[in-house]
């Protein structure tokens, strides 16, 4: 659209704004190929998501298969990373659980994030006595420190996947549900709300379509560093015999084995943990980049 | 002639922003007379309060002053450095537009003005105290022993202006700079603000730099006035002159835009456009694309401020028509060519050129 | 007289601020505005102009009174119906629009909501409503960021219109916008009271905005009106002694060199504790003695019938017929 053509319909102050139409018809996606901390995590957790995908090809053995006539064995071209104290190959089984631990961090992560932005909105929307009500209940699981929380939990109603996932559908909701309800509150407040309000718009409506594409970008900017604190409370789990149950592979468990071996063999369980490193390295800068890509203008 | 109170000359700040860098006050220059004051007029953007901010030696991290000289009695200023807003105690002083954020919250007022006197000049505790008083009941606060013992949040918001003030003239200051210090006060409060400032003023023997978007309260406050449009200055001269008779094109703009309470009821004249953004200024003279006068020749040519006698100066290629003929009527007619919408030749009052 | 559009009666908002007291925001406030009117509503931050515009929207339940508009009682609950008749224009024009939508979306949304138009008139519809407010089609794709102030505040009135409501509330329409650009938006809700005889409730702290564009005027002081007139009778020839000090303040071009008298000492007493008699009586400059004793009711100005065709000038002042031995009129 050239300038001159608009002279006629119209005055220079829609013209400048129109120039911007043209030349930034995607803006956030342009935005989000310009962000470096975006880029780069987005490629880290990538390839691990790719691997993870890809592990029943990239992995060369059954990560399960002992082979007590090989243990502890050196890498080489035929185990690459070695093997374990059982003779399990360890690249194998570093392949197989990041498959496993990704999708732990993923899944598990999903329901807070869901419950929490629900609950977040409806105190923050609403206010009054649903707000008191909802705001004591998060303050009561706020008040106790989150591992013991989550231990506590697993330990009471089991170990393993399963009381992971009741765990932290129980404890980790407060956060996007604290999260959400104060960029909420502020949205609530903002003219557009009242203008959405006094137009005749139901509740529901307003929530879904003005209120929630405002406030969800932090709960979802909050999820990427989330799934590090998973796959770590995992590990952590893991490490004290609370967590995934042998034989499946996982870092937690493969840092925890490999720590007999330190002195001989020190990339037993140094390997997995720079593994987890990385994840959350990757996310967290995911994290940032989605957050300064997802702000408005 | 006198040495100026106040003396700005080829003043340039530049504001990084991302990568780039733009000129956010470009090339300005004006004196203030001892106990006069001075308004410095323009819109959001234009760098009216960046260039009070680097006079100030008080400008952000992204900004720094790349040109110019500033001298207040004969001194010269240093305008970067750590140490330039220190070496502005007992010459300049500053008040804001928010007195709110200006003020510490959980000190008591007094003693923020007694700081200055206590630290600064030496004073004893009791005498720093007196002197406090003192200033509160010349900033006309009633009570001043009461009022010492206030903290901001406790004080509307001006008597925390007029506490602003008291601060500023802890210090000494020959020149007092206004960043819009009545913008956030109820009518009634600006005006007692203002009669304060023209009282210190005449007291005092203090000069005032007063920036401001409202051309009415220059003109009744200040004897010059210096209008701003995209880091420049377009005109400049003595107020009731340049209110009655505007040489730029941008001030008459300005003028015929704002609803008056004296003017007749006609309907205001707006510039049409919008504000350019500072880093994208057009070329040549920047008010081109928005200007009734405005020729080809405006696009291209760097126009600067040019004097015109009786301390008059406009940056406009096209003074001379505004200086023979009736600028309203200029205006008037180029605002009608422009409404016409089949207009094929698309020549509507250089709309088109931006 | 044909019925008013609005009429607010003996209006009243409180507030209870915890530790401080109950801020009597609203104070009794009846008003009426009629169909295709404008009426200015002016006084100082803190007076209860805008609480009055958000009892009207409903954003704020008033504690007594009466909001009658086009027939309807508004109250507490409001069906979409109620909600559609008064909209709101707000001061500032960043938190005005959602960033998140782009301008069709929140036009479009409306009409199909409320089923204003069949729905494959929505486009249409939708740059009809851009035109009026004189923007181009093409800003129907833009979203907030990409306007500016001005053109925002055209963004929001589209917004306010599309669902035809009979009353705009435009809480200092003009007031954060550039000069150069106040103009223009003054001069839009000109021509849309001329086009489509829309009645506005104008909120403002700046006498030459609402004097520009009023038929009527209420001067409001703490909670209460002090004053209430057509527009051309009190600005000539204000009675209640606040109009004046108000009118005296206000910088004015005209007034080279002369700087504004302040005309009244201190700041506005706290809304908690109101002064006994008449509320402006602490800052008056032609108090009495029984100005701090005797409330003035809101009452003509005149006595005997009310001028042909014209309103009833009312102020609420003892000696709002004028002051013994003081001039007539200021300014």
């Amino acid at each position: 659209m050239s300038a001159p053509e608009l002279a006629t319909t119209g005055s220079s102050e829609q013209a400048v704004a129109l120039e911007g139409f043209v030349v930034r018809s995607h803006p956030t996606l342009r935005k989000a190929l310009r962000n470096r901390s975006l880029l780069t995590g987005g490629a880290i957790v990538g390839t691990l998501v790719l691997i993870a995908i890809l592990a029943p090809w990239i992995a060369r053995y059954d990560p399960l298969q002992q082979d007590l006539a090989a243990t502890l064995q050196l890498p080489s071209w035929v185990h690459w990373l070695g093997t374990d104290e059982l003779g399990r190959d360890v690249w194998s089984r570093l392949v197989w659980a990041a498959r496993f631990d990704l999708a732990t961090g993923f899944f598990v992560v999903l329901f807070p994030f869901a419950f929490g932005t629900l609950i977040g909105t409806l105190a923050g929307y609403y206010g009054g006595w649903i707000d008191t009500v909802l705001s004591r209940i998060i303050d009561v699981v706020m008040a106790f420190p989150y591992y013991v929380l989550i231990i506590t939990l697993v330990f009471v109603v089991g170990k393993g996947i399963r009381g992971i996932f009741i765990a932290f559908a129980l404890a980790d909701w407060v956060t996007y549900a604290r999260t959400v309800r104060s960029t909420t509150l502020v949205a609530r407040r903002m003219d557009w709300a009242a203008a959405a309000r006094s137009g005749g718009l139901s509740d529901r409506r307003i929530i879904v379509h003005h209120i929630l594409p405002n406030t969800i970008t932090q709960a979802i900017v909050y999820a990427m560093s989330d799934v590090v604190y998973v796959i770590l409370a995992v590990v952590t789990l893991g490490y004290l015999g609370l967590g995934i149950q042998a034989p499946q592979p996982d870092w937690g468990s493969m840092i925890f084995d490999g720590q007999l071996f330190m002195t001989t063999r020190w990339w037993l369980s140094t390997i997995p943990g720079l593994c987890v490193v990385v994840t959350g390295i990757g996310l967290s800068l995911v994290g940032d980049g989605l957050a300064d890509v997802l702000r408005p203008e | 002639m006198t040495i100026p109170a106040l003396k700005v000359e080829g003043l340039t700040v530049e504001i990084a922003r991302g990568r780039e860098s733009f000129r956010a006050v470009d090339d300005v220059s004006y004196a203030l007379e001892p106990a006069r004051s001075i308004g410095i007029v323009g819109e959001s953007g234009c760098g009216k309060s960046i260039s009070l901010r680097a006079i100030m030696g008080l400008l952000p991290d992204a900004a720094r002053v790349v040109a110019g000289a500033v001298a207040v009695h004969g001194t010269g200023l240093s305008l970067e450095g750590k140490g330039a807003a220190r070496q502005r105690r007992g010459h300049l002083a500053m008040i804001f537009q928010d007195p709110g954020t200006a003020l510490n919250p959980v000190q008591k007022v007094g003693e923020q003005i007694a700081e200055t006197p206590r630290l600064v000049l030496g004073e004893t505790r009791g005498r720093a105290r007196e002197r406090a008083l003192e200033l509160l009941r010349h900033v006309g606060i009633a009570d001043p022993e009461r009022r010492y013992d206030s903290y901001p949040y406790e004080l509307s918001g001006g008597t925390r202006q007029r506490v602003m003030i008291a601060i500023a003239l802890a210090s000494q200051p020959k020149v007092l700079l206004c960043d819009e210090p009545t913008t956030a006060l109820d009518v009634t409060i600006q005006a007692q603000i203002l009669r304060l400032l023209v009282d210190l003023r005449e007291e005092m023997g203090l000069s005032v730099v007063f920036v401001t978007h409202e051309l009415a309260l220059v003109g009744q406050l200040c004897e010059d006035v210096c209008v701003m449009y995209a880091s420049r200055l377009v005109e400049t001269g003595p107020t009731p002159a340049v209110l009655e008779r505007p040489l730029h094109p941008y001030t008459l703009g300005l003028l015929r835009s704002a609803v008056d309470l004296d003017e007749e009821l006609e309907a205001p004249k707006p510039i049409p456009g919008s504000l350019p953004d500072p880093a994208r200024r057009p070329s040549g003279c920047p008010f081109h694309p928005r200007c009734f006068l405005a020729t080809p020749e405006c696009a291209s040519t760097t126009v600067t401020l040019t004097g015109l006698g009786d301390g008059r100066a406009s940056a406009c290629l096209h003074v001379e028509r505004l200086l023979t003929e009736d600028g309203r009527a200029l205006q008037e007619a180029a605002a009608k060519a422009a409404v016409k919408p089949q207009d094929p030749a698309g020549t509507a009052g250089g709309d088109g050129r931006g | 007289m044909a019925e008013p559009l609005l009429t607010l009666r003996d209006l009243k908002a409180t507030f209870t601020v915890p530790g401080y007291g109950v801020v009597r925001a609203v104070d009794g406030v009846s008003l009426e505005v009629a169909a295709g009117e404008i009426v200015g509503l002016v006084g100082e931050s803190g007076c209860g102009k805008s609480t009055i515009g958000r009892c009207i929207t409903g954003q704020v339940v008033p504690s007594a009174g009466e909001v009658v508009l086009d027939g309807m009682k508004l109250g507490r609950r409001r069906s979409p119906q109620q909600r559609r008749a008064a909209q709101m224009v707000f001061q500032d024009p960043a938190s005005s629009l959602n960033p998140r939508m782009s301008v069709r979306a929140v036009l479009a949304e409306l009409l199909r909501v409320h089923r204003l138009v069949p729905r494959d008139q929505v486009e249409r519809r939708c740059r009809e409503l851009m035109g009026l407010v004189g923007m181009p089609d093409q800003a129907l794709d833009g979203h907030p960021h990409q306007f500016s102030g001005g053109q925002r505040q055209r963004i929001a009135i589209a917004r306010a219109l599309a669902v035809e409501p009979r009353l705009l509330i435009a809480d200092e329409p003009v007031s954060a916008l550039d000069v150069s650009v106040q103009a223009t938006i003054l001069q839009l809700f000109d021509d849309l009271r001329q086009r489509l005889g829309l009645a506005v409730l104008l909120i403002s702290h700046n006498l030459a905005v609402v004097r520009y564009l009023s038929d009527k005027v209420a001067v409001m002081y703490l909670g209460s009106i002090a004053e209430l007139a057509q527009r051309d009778a009190l600005f000539a020839d204000p009675r209640a002694p606040y109009t004046r000090v108000l009118l005296e303040a206000a910088p004015r071009l005209g007034q080279i060199g002369k700087t504004p008298d302040p005309g009244l000492k201190g700041d506005p007493p706290s809304a908690v504790n109101l002064p006994s008699g008449c509320r402006f009586h602490t800052r008056c400059p032609r108090a009495e003695e029984r100005c701090s004793v005797e409330e003035p009711a809101l009452l003509p100005v005149h006595d005997g019938p009310p001028p042909a065709g014209g309103e009833v000038h009312l102020a609420a002042c003892h000696f709002r017929a004028g002051h013994p031995g003081a001039p007539g009129q200021t300014g």
